[in-house]
């Protein structure tokens, strides 16, 4: 394999050109964040809308200070965890092309812990995107096939440059941390935890689907091994569904997942497996899960979501050794739409 | 040709004679109305209770429409959409039934039936004419399950789903509100009750999709969403008035959604007719408020002539199988008659 040549890397950035680069997490697609016109390319290939923003990759904090006003909480975190698997999001200094910070003007900062981005960075000088190299809802990108599998042809186009170092260990993304807020808000966990338990928050129907992808790439690696149960528990209208909407789209799932309150269970084949999703609302009591062959169901290995799932819990733990149980709990936040979303072993 | 047709498509256990248009018999055994309290049916039962009851709701079925069984002439089941488990007991009924009478057998989608109800006939009705000519008709599916506007291109032969819900079903979500308003379940008749109290202008609840009825697309769950924290704030001792007002305020605008939509429908594709059918057309505030569309918009909209109608019931799988006769459609291989528990309309 040619090693990757740092002076190439930086002469295609600096050309607006869009770069595939390992890091210590994932493959990610970086362009010049300074340069509309390789931020727009990348909107394309991403295939999302101006206004989400993207993450950046800098060299130390001191460049992070050029674009982000960074607060002694910010600060603290830049010194315990970075470089490394962290994203901090900053108020932005609208330093970057539009596109890049969000439409209320943060920006995640991320130095990776990985010698050759921190290189590229170095010697192009401005802070380059650190989004995940795949498309929307597809596989974390580890080897550049998870990348090419699944985009188009002209997505591939829009790529100028691929380093392909062969398969990355396959690491969580970096952890997402606001600090623009009072407290401290985790928006994505990666292996860096703030906390005892594993939590995230919400701020839209949007995120809660996205952490349901998230959640499927967190345990996609065990299908087939033992049935993946996950049991959802959160109060009416908390987003059970959307979550369930996002990991079956990650699933690869291309049916509009609905609310099986009415039906009881409704499921989804894939070339893979089955899932079935499950809501509890309406059952009485525990055995009732039985009833819709719920035991079978694990046996098949198959993926299943239960909403609901406290109502049955009783029926879901019998299953503890059988299945990988994954309990997930969404609660309200403080602020309109804002939901805290818990999961593992709770 | 007289029909019998089965329903086991979830909760209710049904069995109809159909001649035509004419409903000969159509009985319906519901486990909802035997658990009304909280939660509702006994799914796990759903199985062996379909099982245990189909028998007997045959034997009324054909008691009523004064025939006995050698007189069918055709088998009618719901194959799709429905709970798998339960879907299979009408199935396996229906087969062999088909087998030991050697009669044909059709395999129905339960939508189809809901949206064809309005054609169905009283016993009594002189007109037992059918014809399959009707073209270019919308079909509006509303109940706990399904929430769709179809385009009856040709029909028996030719659905288009127009739109429909991405999350919760508008009668789910009328029992959901029941719910949190600690009216039990099913709660959505006893909703329309309370809601006919309330003044639906006291509490603000947001209107799904507004601004983005041209995309043709239901939501309930943001309008659940808004429900639970509104009823959250306010404590856990609703008084009678806060209960019909709130009541009333989540059944307007969860009607006005509807409404909405469906006027954008009839704007992109224009008709003259509405059929109207499934468990929420038994809410009387919603059959006016679709006449009056229907008024403004020039366009006839029909509902089943009973209300045993509108919720599951085999009488509208019994006049969909006789029009798929009428129509010319070969009767299905029995082998092939199964569960198809996630089937839509546009596979008809």
């Amino acid at each position: 394999m040619k090693k990757p040549r740092v002076e190439e890397i930086v002469k295609v950035l600096a050309a607006g050109g869009i770069v595939v680069l390992p890091t210590e997490t994932v493959y990610i697609t970086a362009a010049d964040a300074t340069n509309p016109e390789a931020v727009k390319k990348l909107c394309l290939y991403k295939n999302r809308p101006l206004g989400k923003p993207f993450s950046v990759a800098v060299t130390d904090m001191k460049m992070a200070n050029d674009y982000v006003e960074l607060n002694q909480t910010a600060k603290e975190l830049y010194k315990k965890f970075l470089p490394g698997p962290v994203t901090v999001i900053s108020k932005g200094k609208h330093k970057t092309a539009s596109g890049i910070e969000s439409e209320i003007g943060t920006l995640g900062i991320r130095i990776p812990d990985y010698k050759l981005v921190l290189e590229v960075v170095k010697r192009l000088g401005r802070p380059i995107t650190a989004t995940s190299a795949n498309a929307s809802y597809q596989r974390r990108p580890y080897k550049i096939a998870d990348i090419l599998d699944n985009i188009s042809e002209k997505q591939k186009k829009l790529l100028t440059l691929i380093v392909d170092v062969g398969e990355l260990p396959h690491n969580e993304p970096s952890t997402v941390i606001d600090t623009t807020l009072d407290d401290l808000v985790i928006l994505r966990q990666g292996e860096i935890k703030l906390k005892n338990v594993n939590e995230v928050s919400s701020r839209s129907e949007e995120n809660t689907r996205n952490f349901g992808k998230e959640l499927w790439q967190k345990y996609e690696h065990l299908l087939g091994t033992r049935a993946i149960v996950f049991a959802l528990e959160g109060p009416m209208g908390a987003g059970k569904t959307q979550l369930t909407k996002g990991l079956a789209r990650a699933a690869g799932i291309k049916d509009e997942i609905v609310s099986p309150t009415f039906n009881l269970e409704l499921r989804y084949p894939t070339s893979r497996f089955e899932l079935s999703h499950i809501d509890a609302w309406r059952l009485q009591d525990d055995d009732e899960l039985e009833g819709l062959g719920f035991g079978q169901t694990i046996n098949d290995k198959s993926v299943i979501v239960v909403e609901w799932a406290d109502r049955v819990e009783n029926t879901i733990r019998k299953y503890n050794e059988e299945a990988i149980i994954v309990w997930v709990n969404i609660k309200y936040g403080k602020k309109e739409n804002e939901r805290l979303i818990a999961w593992g072993n709770l | 040709m007289k029909v019998l047709a089965i329903d086991t498509s979830c909760d209710e256990t049904s069995v109809a004679v159909t001649e035509g248009f004419r409903v000969l018999s159509n009985i319906i055994w519901s486990s909802a109305s035997l658990h009304t309290q909280w939660g509702g049916v006994v799914p796990s039962l759903a199985q062996r209770q379909h099982e245990e009851r189909i028998d007997w709701v045959i034997t009324r079925a054909l008691k009523v429409a004064g025939i006995n069984l050698e007189e069918i002439g055709c088998v009618g089941v719901t194959v799709g959409p429905g709970l798998a488990i339960a879907l299979g007991v009408g199935i396996k009924k229906a087969r062999e039934i088909a087998q030991s009478l050697e009669i044909p057998i059709l395999g129905i989608n339960h939508i189809e039936g809901h949206i064809l109800s309005p054609l169905a006939l009283p016993k009594t009705s002189k007109d037992i004419s059918i014809t399959t000519d009707t073209v270019g008709v919308l079909g509006l599916a509303v109940s706990g399950a399904h929430t769709e506007v179809i385009s009856i291109e040709k029909i028996v032969k030719k659905y288009k789903i127009l739109a429909e819900t991405q999350d919760d079903a508008l009668g789910e979500a009328l029992d959901k509100a029941a719910r949190m308003l600690g009216l039990g379940y099913p709660g959505g008749a006893v909703l329309e009750k309370m809601a006919g109290l309330g003044n639906p202008e006291i509490y603000r609840l947001p209107l799904p999709m507004l601004g983005k009825e041209k995309e043709l697309r239901l939501s309930y769950s943001g309008l659940k969403t808004a429900m639970w924290k509104l009823v959250n704030d306010l404590g856990p001792n609703l008084d009678k008035q806060q209960i019909y007002d709130l009541a009333a305020s989540f059944q307007n605008m969860a009607f006005r959604h509807l409404v909405r939509i469906l006027s954008q429908v009839l704007e992109d594709y224009p008709t003259k007719q509405i059929w109207v059918g499934g468990g929420v057309t038994a809410n009387l505030e919603l059959r006016k408020r679709l006449r009056k569309l229907g008024r403004e918009a020039g366009v006839t909209v029909k509902f089943p002539y009973s209300m045993k109608l509108c919720g599951d019931n085999a009488a509208m799988i019994g006049i969909v199988t006789g029009l798929r006769i009428a129509g010319g459609l070969s009767s299905d291989n029995i082998d092939l008659v199964d569960r198809q528990p996630r089937l839509r309309i546009d596979a008809v």
